[in-house]
């Protein structure tokens, strides 16, 4: 029972950075229906400045997540507006085809600033886990599964309350319905995509501690995400966000009973399994996918 | 297609390892040939039928990993109790295997992945190759995991006087890479110019167009992931049987990005395409090294992807012959050039 | 890599001040070690390493009156990359003997290349004992078997309070790894030590949780973990943060760096074998070699805990230039026949080839000693 326990808890902390990731694609898959291959570039990108804010400029932990989702903001309304901003949106070949390029270019400038070997991210947090019967959790994975909460319990404000998540879930729905009523749908894809790779950076600024940063890590977050989209469907970001959940869940207790090394493997089976059965994801209305 | 062209293309080629004999530079072209012919293979997909299959690399492992598997011969325990055991095959008998199971697992993936279309085709595209990549990697009984096989034998050919020779020369290499890439790009340039390929052409342009004329979709698409397929498990395996060590990494989504990247700059749809843009970007790593990193080159390789994308999306073949055919009319004024002249004779 | 500015200099002096006296040809030797990938930190220390020995010997008047020049290939931690990485060094850069090529796999990926071009080739890291029992005279190992470190850690046992008395093993699932916990299996059975569960975990996988959920309740006092720097690291850190109740040995002879500055846990002890130690130096057969070692790595700018594999790269390089200079040629076969013969004062201690493997193919097999240091809230100690 308490290893099923700490699975949980394990899977809640994966599982909440995990919905950031997936919000982020989400939000820029389904209003412009661009696969941005560059996502877990984001994600990387917010590690390092993590790395690179608290290890180089000894700026405290807090604000490094701050400034790593700022950096990602910005870098994602630059590519936005200078690649993408050119294209028809319409030709998804050459569009995935830019964004890989973009993927490349991002991931060796990574390695050629920091090199090849993983950079440990010293946190403030103490050590000692926090045990609570046999179930235990380091500070740092709690403080990072508070963080992510509360950035999706924001996000989730964000959309529902304001007038620009309106503007958003308008787009989200329908393009042309959206311009007609004044929707300003180039500034949207700025912000989109901005706000997007903002969460990708947060999310990696996040998981870098617990783990370590490569400049290779940003491939299999890459693959998650788009393995929480699916699985969440495109239509949905609350399901994007229980998909992300899901997905860690998958993941813990697919490592814990099934198999340890295929961990990683059970997010592309989840996609295969899904678009075999339910192409259009498991909490998306209906549309049309093939 | 130009058959003069070819035939001095292949001549040249042919001659090479006389006129250029470094042991080091037929390997770099040997290695780049490799690559031609897998993206050659990608083209059809992506070029010819319009399909962004980004997976590729799957096929060109499976390809590789069944060769050398069938080559050296396995004993491995499928569960309940049940072994499967099978002798070391010659090597051309395992290399024709692989052909026939990659073309097999070819159909298995245009069954799963064209229930869905445009951007869920190519994310299970790519989950495929990551969870090929993941069972060689794990299933260390069948695959040796992350030691990767090793000792896998060569091909041999028997040449009148000398017997059984095993080809492991540099030069034989090249000239065995030569011969299977010559008749994978004749296959391509028959097939495209066939009804066949005229279907395929149908579905790339509109898919909806297409079927209301009556082509079979699903058939044509069928023929054209298992043609695709096979040719890119025969690159596999000539890779698995020249190069002689393979491990799981031959999965990664990189080798499937380095395929496309030469279909996409070379020219998608257009049968020099990929083997100008194999060559290009083949070559290129070798004749940077020393003086450039290779972080530096991939930059640049990324770059000039996009690049290429954004100002030839058609490709650098096409583009090269809008070129010359620019330069053969040089009686046609561009538009601009003529507003011009008729602007400066109004104000006159 | 950092460079300080200050090792630069000194090499740039160090050139310029021997140049007058050297031939313009410089004697090459080829370097294959993982510069990028899951084990790069281990990597990148052997080659500062080595270095440092290639700038010491040109300061000291070069090789054979000739400059030396290293050729440094990135072999990516993967063995395929190993085995271009070999044909590029013969092939294109003509070297005529080799250091290489860190892990076990990438060396045994490596070798056949070795008997078909026939260039030698100085192990200065694997330790699968499969590299020299294969028949290939072309491989000349100075580090030590799995055997011998689970021999020389036999020794060590007694050290260890409470005493060991069941061991579980969490092991990289490579050659290295594997090769590892059977040798370490076979001697802890000889000493009457039960056996617990082993794991595996592939080379990349930064979260070790499923694997160590699994060895929390296997009752063991001890855990040994035979990884890189980088999985060593992720594996104490994710052990504390379970609670695993086992004290943690690590073998193979890579420290996990990064501890020393985010330490685990207030009291949490960690082992590690290492075959060099730079924090009691004094325990160095030849404390002299040692310490003038540690003092260029320090003034290079390197990180400090990298010593504890930097030395491989040193010695290496060493052992090679020795034979170079017995065999007064550039020529493989007499670079290989001359390395049979050489005895090199090394960092690790001394060094000299014995015999290993199929009878009129032997390898060369060095035996070196192995140190125990302790690991508690960031500060080492000998064990």
């Amino acid at each position: 029972m308490a290893e099923i326990l700490q699975h949980v808890v394990n899977a809640m902390v994966l599982g909440s950075t995990y919905a950031l990731l997936g919000i982020g694609l989400t939000i820029i898959f389904g209003i412009m229906r661009v696969v941005n291959f560059a996502h877990g570039e984001l994600y990387t990108l917010g590690a390092y400045v993590a790395y690179g804010m608290v290890a180089l400029l000894k700026l405290d932990f807090f604000s490094s997540i701050l400034v790593a989702a700022l950096v990602g903001m910005l870098i994602g309304a630059l590519i936005e507006y200078v690649f993408l901003r050119r294209k028809d949106l319409k030709n998804i070949d050459e569009v995935m085809l830019i964004m890989i390029g973009i993927m490349i270019v991002m991931q060796n400038l990574e390695l050629m600033v920091w090199g090849g070997v993983a950079k440990i991210i010293p946190t403030p947090f103490s050590q000692d886990p926090i045990a609570v019967a046999s179930v235990s959790i380091s500070p740092t994975r709690l403080f990072v599964f508070s963080v992510a909460a509360v950035l999706l319990f924001v996000f989730y404000l964000g959309i529902e309350r304001t007038r620009f998540g309106l503007a958003i879930r308008a787009t989200f729905q329908d393009q042309d319905a959206a311009r007609i009523v004044g929707v300003n749908v180039k500034r949207i894809y700025t912000l989109t995509f901005a706000l997007g790779s903002a969460m990708a950076a947060v999310a990696g600024a996040l998981l870098a501690p617990v783990f370590v940063a490569t400049p290779l890590m940003g491939d299999l977050a890459s693959l998650k995400a788009f393995a929480i989209v699916i699985l969440g469907g495109l239509g949905s970001l609350g399901g994007a966000a229980m998909g992300g959940f899901l997905l860690a869940f998958i993941e813990e207790f697919g490592a814990g009973y099934i198999s340890s090394a295929y961990r990683d493997a059970f997010g592309f089976l989840v996609i295969i399994i899904v678009m075999l059965f339910r192409p259009q994801g498991l909490f998306a209305a209906k549309e049309r996918v093939g | 297609m130009n058959w003069k062209l070819f035939a001095i293309f292949v001549l040249v080629l042919g001659l090479l390892p006389f006129l250029w004999p470094d042991p080091y530079f037929l390997s770099v072209m040997g290695s780049a040939g490799i690559m031609i012919i897998a993206a050659i293979s990608l083209n059809l997909l992506l070029g010819y039928t319009g399909q962004l299959s980004l997976g590729h690399a799957a096929f060109f492992g499976i390809g590789a990993y069944t060769s050398a598997l069938m080559s050296l011969g396995f004993d491995v325990d499928i569960g309940f109790g049940i072994t499967w055991q099978v002798d070391a095959k010659p090597v051309w008998l395992a290399f024709a295997t692989a052909i026939v199971v990659t073309g097999f697992f070819g159909w298995l993936v245009g069954k799963l992945a064209f229930k869905v279309r445009g951007a869920y085709f190519v994310v299970i595209t790519i989950s495929f190759a990551q969870v090929m990549r993941m069972i060689s990697l794990n299933w260390t009984d069948l695959t040796e995991g992350p030691m990767g096989m090793i000792s896998i034998p060569p091909f041999s050919l028997w040449i009148p006087g000398e017997g059984l020779m095993n080809l492991t020369s540099k030069a034989a290499i090249y000239w065995l890479v030569l011969t299977v890439g010559v008749l994978a790009y004749l296959l391509i340039a028959m097939l495209v110019s066939s009804r066949q390929g005229r279907a395929m052409i149908a579905l790339r342009e509109n898919e909806t167009l297409a079927t209301s004329v009556g082509i079979p979709v699903t058939y044509f698409l069928a023929l054209a992931t298992i043609i695709s397929a096979a040719i890119a498990g025969a690159a596999g395996g000539l890779y698995a049987h020249t190069v002689r060590i393979i491990d799981p990494d031959v999965f990664l989504f990189i080798y499937t990005v380095t395929m496309v990247i030469m279909v996409v700059a070379g020219g998608k749809g257009t049968l020099g395409g990929p083997v100008i843009g194999g060559l290009i970007f083949g070559l290129m790593p070798e004749m940077l090294r020393g003086t450039v990193q290779p972080e530096v080159q991939w930059v640049i390789y990324g770059i000039t992807m996009i690049v290429i994308l954004l100002f030839l999306p058609r490709g650098l073949v096409p583009a090269f012959y809008d070129f010359i055919a620019w330069i053969r009319s040089p009686g046609a004024i561009p538009e601009r050039e003529s507003r011009r002249v008729l602007a400066t004779e109004v104000k006159s | 890599m950092a460079i300080s500015k200050r090792y630069l200099t000194s090499l740039l002096v160090g050139t310029l001040a021997a140049t007058p006296a050297l031939a313009a040809d410089p004697v090459k030797i080829g370097v294959s070690q993982p510069l990028t990938g899951a084990v790069a930190a281990s990597g990148n220390y052997v080659t500062n390493g080595a270095r440092l020995a290639a700038a010491e010997i040109n300061e000291n008047g070069g090789l054979l009156g000739r400059q030396l020049e290293l050729i440094i290939e990135d072999n990516k931690s993967n063995p395929r990359e190993a085995v271009n990485a070999a044909e590029k060094l013969i092939l294109r850069d003509k070297v005529p003997v080799i250091m290489g090529a860190w892990s076990s796999t990438y060396t045994l990926a490596t070798m056949p290349k070795l008997e078909e071009y026939g260039v030698p080739m100085v192990v200065e890291t694997s330790s699968s004992s499969k590299i020299t029992t294969a028949g290939n005279p072309w491989i000349f190992r100075i580090a030590p078997t799995s055997a011998m470190e689970a021999q020389a850690f036999a020794k060590n046992l007694s050290s260890f309070n409470p005493p060991i008395k069941k061991v579980d093993f969490l092991s990289v699932n490579n050659d290295w790894g594997l090769g590892a916990s059977q040798e370490f299996e076979k001697m802890f059975k000889a000493n009457g030590i039960e056996i617990g569960q082993k794991e595996t975990v592939a080379p990349d996988t930064v979260d070790l949780s499923a694997q160590l959920s699994a060895l929390k309740d296997t009752g063991s006092d001890t855990l040994i973990m035979t990884s890189g720097v980088e999985q060593l690291t992720l594996g104490i850190r994710q052990a504390a943060e379970q609670q695993l109740p086992q004290r943690i040995v690590t073998t193979g002879g890579s420290f996990p760096e990064p501890l020393l500055e985010s330490p685990g846990p207030k009291g949490y002890t960690s082992s590690h074998l290492l075959f060099f130690s730079p924090w009691t130096p004094e325990s160095a057969v030849h404390p002299e070699i040692a310490g003038a070692f540690v003092d260029a790595w320090n003034e290079a700018g390197y990180s400090f805990p990298g010593l504890s594999e930097g030395f491989r790269g040193y010695d290496g390089i060493m052992t090679i230039a020795a034979a170079i200079e017995d065999a007064g040629s550039t020529e493989s076969e007499a670079i290989r026949a001359a390395l049979w013969n050489v005895q090199v004062e090394g960092v690790n201690g001394d060094i000299s080839f014995f015999k290993q493997g199929p009878a009129g193919k032997e390898s060369g097999q060095n035996e070196p000693n192995v140190y125990v240091v302790q690991l508690k809230d960031g500060k080492v100690s000998a064990q």
